[in-house]
């Protein structure tokens, strides 16, 4: 027994029509003006599209995005390293390595760490200095664009002129120095200090992404509203927490989505300015990890469990982030 | 009314946070124009008299790390940003103009490749560069960038597709103009506003990566400009204006691109960016 087949709305009315047809004429086959030719050719179009326009996109993605996820997939539970051959199946005994390895523990705290102050120094820093740029004239175009041009160097610049100015005997510290200081700290050959260092170079060089992202947020705010809350008689602050810190809703789950994704992929300054060091890894971060692991050390089944987790845990925060800010955007 | 030291309060205020900002480039900008013990010296001090020896060494090294790294910079950011965004444009636009749920799933599973981290899928690349004989290659590291960026590109493209209207590429077809024709006289000069922000992005991302040509192409295939100061910071830690006058050149090309672009940049990182 059939019964009429429900059409849902976004259907073709082409298709609408045929559907109507079949479940209208007690016989499917009862009399149809062969639609078979046209038909026919319309599919042979639609392929032809998607050949032509879809396919070689896709492709590229499959063959280099999707099937190396795959790969590094199936090399976690492998024992790879091209210098030991023969590869064997080792099931889940790399995770398993994992869980008691304390160096990809401190690789991942060490993430965590500088993705969380990257993500407060550039949010809280960047809503900041977008405020006080928030006003027309020359001035604040031009400085507009300083904060910016950090965002446009290489992270290996970056790093290099942020190493020239915190080496031990750079020119932070004879700096300090001429100010009487005798023992200034080690930026960068502290242990203790070292991953803070690198978290304020990578903040540091998004910041003016986060100015920019939170200026745009500020000016699509009607100026009526905070009229409007001028006369209701609320001072700078309460109009801040009342009118444009929800207003910016949208703006901070931006800023912040992109932080933390940013934080994840943190390599180049880790290995410019530190090298994963000071003592053994002090600064690693999974990606730093994951490529010495992989390149330095040729453990590559080993690196392969890392990188999986690694894209497990970044999938799982971006996620998790995106739904608790779109719904502090929909609430406000 | 008490505005009056208050309006004097906030350029003073953005002026000086924009001072400090900048102090660590404006090194930079002064010491690639000293000689070596002046750096030591004086290492904030203005560049009196200036002299160009820093850049002159740079550009004369035997080695010619900056010139071979400058031609390969220049021929993988330009093709790979040329590949992406003509692929991209015709996959984002496709994607976004079809309904079926095998089209929707493509659109998701593109837009999850936005966070993948390039360390996580840079070992089977290798491989699968390796595979088909691009391993150590200028083509080799295009791909992988082409592959890489496309989620990006598609992400930009099928959302600017939104604001053309449907009925533009009707009357194309209508008019006689196959799908091929439609596309390209018809959407794809529409798309200008899309096009420049992923070659924008693209571009100062490509350029400025380090990770991907230290690994895919290796020592032996040449460096990029990037991986060419690293290079050189290993090779003399003390001679930073050497190394300045190198970074200096080696941004001076992005750096322009950028300027030039810079309304269109600002725009494609705001454009309804915000809006939610």
């Amino acid at each position: 027994m059939r019964t009429r087949t429900h059409v849902r709305p976004e259907r073709s009315a082409v298709e609408l029509a045929r559907r109507e047809d079949v479940a209208e004429g007690q016989n499917p086959v009862a009399p149809k003006q062969s639609p078979e030719p046209g038909r026919r050719a319309h599919t042979r179009d639609r392929l032809g599209r998607f050949g032509l326009f879809a396919a070689p996109g896709l492709l590229v993605y499959l063959a280099l995005v999707l099937v190396p996820i795959a790969i590094a997939t199936g090399y976690s539970l492998t024992d790879k390293n091209p210098f030991h051959p023969p590869t064997r199946w080792v099931g889940l005994d790399n995770f398993a390595g994992l869980a008691s390895d304390g160096e990809f523990f401190t690789a991942l705290r060490n993430t965590v760490v500088v993705t969380v102050i990257v993500t407060v120094v550039t949010n809280a820093g960047g809503l900041a200095i977008a405020l006080l740029l928030d006003r027309r004239g020359w001035l604040y175009n031009a400085l507009r664009s300083v904060f910016f041009v950090p965002v446009v160097l290489s992270a290996v610049v970056v790093s290099v002129i942020w190493q020239a100015i915190l080496v031990d005997d750079g020119l932070l510290n004879s700096l300090l120095k001429q100010l009487g200081m005798d023992h200034p700290p080690g930026w960068l050959s502290d242990p203790s200090l070292a991953l803070y260092t690198v978290s304020w170079v990578i903040a540091w060089q998004g910041l003016g992404f986060c100015v920019v992202i939170y200026l745009a947020g500020l000016q699509g705010i009607p100026q009526e509203l905070h009229e409007a809350a001028e006369i209701d008689g609320c001072g700078p602050l309460m109009r801040f927490r009342h009118v444009t810190w929800p207003m910016l809703a949208p703006a901070v789950t931006i800023n912040t989505v992109m932080s933390l994704i940013g934080g994840f992929k943190a390599y180049d300054q880790v290995q410019v300015l530190t090298n994963g060091g000071p003592g053994p890894g002090t600064t690693s971060t999974l990606a730093f990890q994951v490529i010495q692991t992989a390149f330095m050390g040729n453990h590559i089944g080993y690196a392969s469990a890392m990188a999986v987790v690694m894209l497990v845990v970044v999938a799982a925060v971006s996620v998790v982030a995106l739904r608790l800010l779109q719904q502090r955007e929909v609430s406000s | 009314m008490t505005t009056a030291p208050k309006a004097r309060l906030r350029p003073l205020a953005a002026s000086l946070a924009g001072l400090l900002f900048f102090l660590p480039i404006y090194i930079v900008l002064v010491n690639v124009l000293k000689n070596g013990s002046s750096i030591v010296s004086n290492p904030v001090g203005l560049p009196f008299p200036p002299t160009l020896d820093n850049i002159d060494n740079v550009l004369s090294r035997p080695d010619h790390l900056f010139w071979y790294g400058l031609v390969n910079s220049t021929e993988v950011t330009v093709i790979s940003i040329l590949v992406v965004t003509v692929i991209s444009a015709m996959l984002g636009h496709y994607l976004a103009r079809s309904t079926g749920t095998l089209a929707k799933v493509a659109m998701v599973v593109l837009l999850c490749g936005l966070m993948v981290p390039p360390a996580v899928i840079l070992t089977p690349i290798t491989e699968v560069l390796r595979a088909v004989g691009l391993m150590s290659t200028v083509p080799g590291l295009i791909l992988a960038y082409v592959g890489y960026y496309m989620p990006f590109g598609v992400f930009v493209f099928a959302g600017f597709v939104k604001t053309i209207p449907r009925e533009l590429e009707e009357a194309a077809a209508l008019d006689g103009a196959g799908a091929f024709r439609t596309f390209w006289q018809v959407v794809f000069p529409l798309m200008r506003p899309a096009s420049a922000s992923v070659l924008i992005f693209l571009g100062v991302w490509i350029w400025n990566d380090f990770l991907n040509p230290l690994i895919i192409l290796g020592p032996a295939a040449g460096t990029t400009v990037t991986v060419g100061i690293y290079r050189a910071i290993g090779e003399h830690q003390a001679d930073f204006g050497s190394v300045f006058a190198l970074m200096f050149l080696a941004t001076l090309p992005i750096l322009i691109f950028y300027l030039a672009f810079q309304k269109q940049f600002v725009k494609g990182l705001t454009g309804g960016a915000t809006k939610g």
